[in-house]
C-alpha cells in the first residue's frame, strides 16, 4: 500500500500536466504537492524497514509474467529514497512556473512539468526496486525522461550537452545490462532458470555458491556502466556540459537524486559480488576509481571560468571521495554513505540558488558574477555557506562525512592513497575559496539589478541548512540507526 | 533436434550476427549501415526462434516476434525517414581509417575471446560457442559509437551494441525473464525516438549532424 502512495504521486502529476493544456501555474502547486505523498511514503517505508524483521516488499505473479518481490525497500533504500523523496519536493516547489518567473512559456513548463515528473517516478521505482532487471529499466527511463529537459530552450550549447548525456547515458546503461545479464548467467549456470532470480534479495542468498571469475566481469561492466551514470571519472565527460546547460531546477535532481540512485546501484551490485568474491577486489577498483575522480575533479575546479561547471567538477570530487568511503571496509562505507546523504543535501541547494542567481546574472562565467553579496545578499549568503560547507569547512556535515572516510583509510593502511587524496581535496579548497571571493564580493555589473527581500522561495531552503549544521555537530538516532543498518546490509559479518 | 546440428547452427548464425556488426566499419554510406542492422536483426529473431524450438521455450518465439517487429521493421524505416529528412547519404569520414578500424575490431574479438572464457568453462548449455562472438560484438559496437563523428552512425552503433547484448542474453540464458526482456524493449524504443528528435535538434541548430561540431562546451 505504502508503495503505491510512494511512486503514483508523481505518475499522477506528470498525467495532470499533461492534460491540463495549456500550462497553468496552480497544476505546478498541485504537483509540488502531491510529491508532500512520497516524501510521507517515504519516510513510512523507512520507519517500517527500520524496526521490522523483515523489509516491506511489493510483488505479483500473473501466468509466466513472474515479479514476485519486484518491490522491496530495507534500511540502505529507505536511505535513497528519502534522499530522492526530499530532493524532488524541494524541487517541485521551487521550479519555474510555480512561483511566478516568466523565463519559460506555457509550452515549455507543460513539458517541464511532465517529464519532471516521470523522471521523480522512475527513480523512486529504480530505489525501491528489488528485482535488479526492474531496477534498470527504471535508471534508463530517467536518461530518456531527462534528456527531454535539457534542451528546455534550444541553443547550440544545450543540445550538444544533451547529445552527449543521452549518448553516454545510453552506451553506459546498455553496458550495465550486460553486466546484469552476466550475473545472471553465473546464477543460471549453476541453479537453471528461476524466474526470481533476479531478485537481489536472492541473488545475495545464492551469491556465496556463484563463479567468482564471471562476477568479476560483470562487476567490471556494472560499475562502468552504473558509474557512467553516477558521473565517476573517466565517465564523467558529460557531467559539467548537462550540468551547465539543464535548467538548474533539473540540475538540483540529477546532481543530488539521480546521482544517488546510480551509487546506490553500484553498492548493491558491489555488496553481491563482494558476498562471492570474498576479497577486496571491488574495493580495489573503486579506489582506483575515486581516486581517479578526485585528480580529474581538482584540476578542473582550478580552471574553472563557469559556476555551474565549477559545482559540477565538486560533485565529481565528492563522487571520487564516496567510492573511496565504500572500498574502505564498514566504518568508510558508513562515512561514504553519510558523505552521499549530505552530499544531496548541499547540492540539490546549490543548484536551486543557482536558479535564482541566473536569474539576475546574464552568464554564468564567474568573472562576471561579481558582487552577489550585495545584489542577492540572501541568496549570496545562502550560497556562501553552501559553499563553504561542500569543501567540508567544520562544522558543516561534510566535514564530518570527509573525516570519517579519512578516519577509515589511516586505519585500513592506506596512508599513500589517503594522503594523496587530502592533498586534492586542498586544491579542490583552494580553488574554491578563490573562485567564491570572486563571486561574492567585487562590483556588481551595471546591468544586474540589485535588491532582494526575504521570501517564501529562500524559507524552503532553511531545512537544507539545518540538516546539514545539525549533522556536522551530532547525529540523530534514526539516521544513525538507519546508516548502521545499512552498513550491515553492504559489509555484513565485517 | 540434434544437440551437436544445433550447436553448429547457433555458432554458424552468431558469427554472421558478427559480421553485419564487422561490416559497419568498412562501409561508409549510411544506407549500408542501416542495412547491415536490419539483416543482423533478422538473422538474430531467426536464432531466438531457433533457440526456442531447441529449449521448446514458446516464450522466446514472442521475443522473437516483439524483436522482428522492433528492429527488422519499425527502426529502419525510422532510420531511413531520418535519413530522408537530413539528407545525409555519404557521410562517414571517421576518426581512424577503415584499414585500422578492422584492426581494432579483429583485436576486440580476440579480447572478447580472452573475457569470456570463464563464461564458456561455466556453461553447459550447447550454446556457449556463441558467447565470445557475442561479447565480440558488443565490442564492435562501442568502437563504432565512439570512432564513428555522425550522429545517426552513432546511433546504429549503439542499436548494434544493443543487438550484442541480446545475443549475449539469448545464448547464455536462453533469454532474460520474459518481463525484462518486454521493459528493454520499450527502453530501446524510447531511447531510440529521443536520440531521434535530438538528431532533428542538431540539425536544426547546427545544420549539419556531425557531432565534431559539438565542442562548445570546455571548462
Amino acid at each position: 500500500m505504502t508503495f503505491f502512495l510512494l511512486i503514483l504521486p508523481p505518475l499522477l502529476a506528470a498525467l495532470l500536466a499533461w492534460l491540463v493544456r495549456p500550462y497553468r501555474s496552480w497544476v505546478g502547486w498541485v504537483n509540488a504537492s502531491l510529491s508532500l505523498g512520497s516524501l510521507v511514503a517515504a519516510l513510512v517505508l523507512a520507519a517500517q524497514a527500520m524496526n521490522a524483521a523483515t523489509a516491506p516488499t511489493w510483488g505479483f505473479a500473473m501466468g509466466s509474467l513472474n515479479l514476485e518481490d519486484a518491490l522491496r525497500v530495507d534500511s540502505l533504500a529507505a536511505l535513497i529514497l528519502i534522499c530522492v523523496a526530499f530532493v524532488a519536493t524541494l524541487t517541485l516547489f521551487l521550479s519555474p512556473g510555480v512561483g511566478g518567473s516568466k523565463r519559460f512559456n506555457a509550452a515549455h513548463l507543460r513539458r517541464y512539468q511532465i517529464f519532471i515528473n516521470l523522471f521523480i517516478a522512475a527513480m523512486l521505482l529504480a530505489a525501491a526496486a528489488n528485482n535488479v532487471g526492474v531496477m534498470w529499466i527504471a535508471i534508463e527511463a530517467t536518461t530518456i525522461f531527462s534528456a527531454f529537459l535539457i534542451p528546455l530552450r534550444l541553443t547550440k550549447a544545450s543540445v550538444e550537452a544533451s547529445w552527449k548525456y543521452i549518448l553516454l547515458g545510453s552506451v553506459g546503461i546498455a553496458l550495465a545490462f550486460a553486466g546484469t545479464v552476466l550475473a545472471y548467467f553465473d546464477f543460471f549456470a549453476f541453479f537453471g532458470r528461476v524466474e526470481t532470480a533476479l531478485n537481489w534479495s536472492e541473488l545475495v542468498t545464492m551469491a556465496p555458491r556463484l563463479q567468482p571469475e564471471v562476477m568479476q566481469l560483470a562487476f567490471v561492466f556494472l560499475v562502468i556502466g552504473y558509474g557512467a551514470k553516477a558521473g565517476i571519472a573517466p565517465m564523467h565527460t558529460w557531467k559539467p556540459d548537462a550540468y551547465g546547460e539543464a535548467p538548474p531546477t533539473l540540475t538540483a535532481l540529477m546532481s543530488s537524486a539521480l546521482f544517488a540512485v546510480a551509487m546506490y546501484a553500484i553498492i548493491r551490485w558491489k555488496t553481491v559480488v563482494d558476498v562471492t568474491l570474498q576479497d577486496h577486489y571491488t574495493d580495489n577498483l573503486l579506489l582506483a576509481l575515486g581516486l581517479f575522480s578526485l585528480v580529474v575533479a581538482a584540476f578542473s575546479v582550478v580552471l574553472a571560468t563557469n559556476y555551474k561547471r565549477m559545482l559540477a567538477y565538486s560533485s565529481i570530487e565528492h563522487t571520487g571521495l564516496i567510492c573511496l568511503g565504500l572500498a574502505l571496509g564498514p566504518l568508510g562505507v558508513f562515512a561514504g554513505l553519510l558523505h552521499l546523504f549530505n552530499h544531496t543535501a548541499a547540492k540539490s541547494m546549490m543548484f536551486l540558488l543557482v536558479d535564482t542567481i541566473e536569474q539576475r546574472y546574464p552568464t554564468p562565467l564567474i568573472a562576471s558574477t561579481r558582487g552577489l553579496l550585495k545584489t542577492l545578499p540572501w541568496t549570496g549568503a545562502l550560497f556562501a555557506i553552501g559553499l563553504l560547507i561542500l569543501i567540508g569547512l567544520p562544522p558543516g556535515a561534510i566535514f564530518i562525512s570527509e573525516y570519517g572516510i579519512f578516519r577509515a583509510g589511516f586505519l585500513r593502511d592506506q596512508p599513500w592513497l589517503m594522503g594523496a587524496a587530502l592533498l586534492l581535496l586542498a586544491i579542490v579548497f583552494v580553488a574554491f575559496i578563490n573562485h567564491m571571493n570572486h563571486m561574492l564580493y567585487g562590483e556588481t555589473p551595471a546591468e544586474v539589478t540589485g535588491g532582494e527581500r526575504f521570501n517564501w522561495r529562500l524559507a524552503l531552503l532553511l531545512p537544507s541548512v539545518i540538516v546539514l549544521v545539525v549533522l556536522g555537530l551530532t547525529l540523530p538516532a534514526p539516521l544513525a540507526t538507519l546508516l548502521n543498518q545499512s552498513v550491515a546490509i553492504i559489509a555484513p559479518g565485517n | 533436434m540434434n544437440t551437436a546440428l544445433f550447436a553448429q547452427l547457433v555458432t554458424l548464425s552468431s558469427s554472421v550476427v558478427l559480421l553485419f556488426g564487422i561490416t559497419l566499419l568498412w562501409r561508409r554510406s549510411l544506407t549500408a549501415y542501416i542495412d547491415a542492422f536490419r539483416w543482423q536483426s533478422l538473422v538474430l529473431s531467426v536464432l531466438f526462434v531457433l533457440i526456442g524450438y531447441y529449449s521448446n521455450d514458446p516464450e522466446l518465439y514472442l521475443v522473437a516476434v516483439f524483436f522482428f517487429a522492433l528492429k527488422v521493421i519499425v527502426l529502419p524505416i525510422y532510420l531511413r525517414r531520418l535519413q530522408a529528412r537530413v539528407k545525409v547519404v555519404n557521410e562517414i569520414e571517421p576518426y581512424i581509417n577503415i584499414a585500422t578500424s578492422l584492426i581494432l575490431a579483429g583485436l576486440l574479438v580476440l579480447l572478447a575471446y580472452a573475457v569470456t572464457r570463464p563464461l564458456v568453462a561455466v556453461s553447459t548449455l550447447p550454446t556457449r560457442g556463441g558467447l565470445p562472438l557475442a561479447m565480440g560484438l558488443i565490442f564492435v559496437g562501442l568502437l563504432v559509437v565512439v570512432t564513428r563523428k555522425k550522429a545517426l552512425t552513432q546511433i546504429v552503433g549503439f542499436l548494434v551494441m544493443e543487438n550484442g547484448i541480446a545475443l549475449l542474453a539469448a545464448l547464455g540464458t536462453y533469454g532474460v525473464p520474459f518481463i525484462i526482456e518486454l521493459g528493454v524493449f520499450l527502453d530501446v524504443l524510447m531511447g531510440f525516438l529521443v536520440m531521434q528528435v535530438f538528431v532533428y535538434h542538431i540539425y536544426g541548430t547546427f545544420e549539419s549532424i556531425d557531432v565534431n561540431q559539438l565542442s562548445e562546451l570546455k571548462h
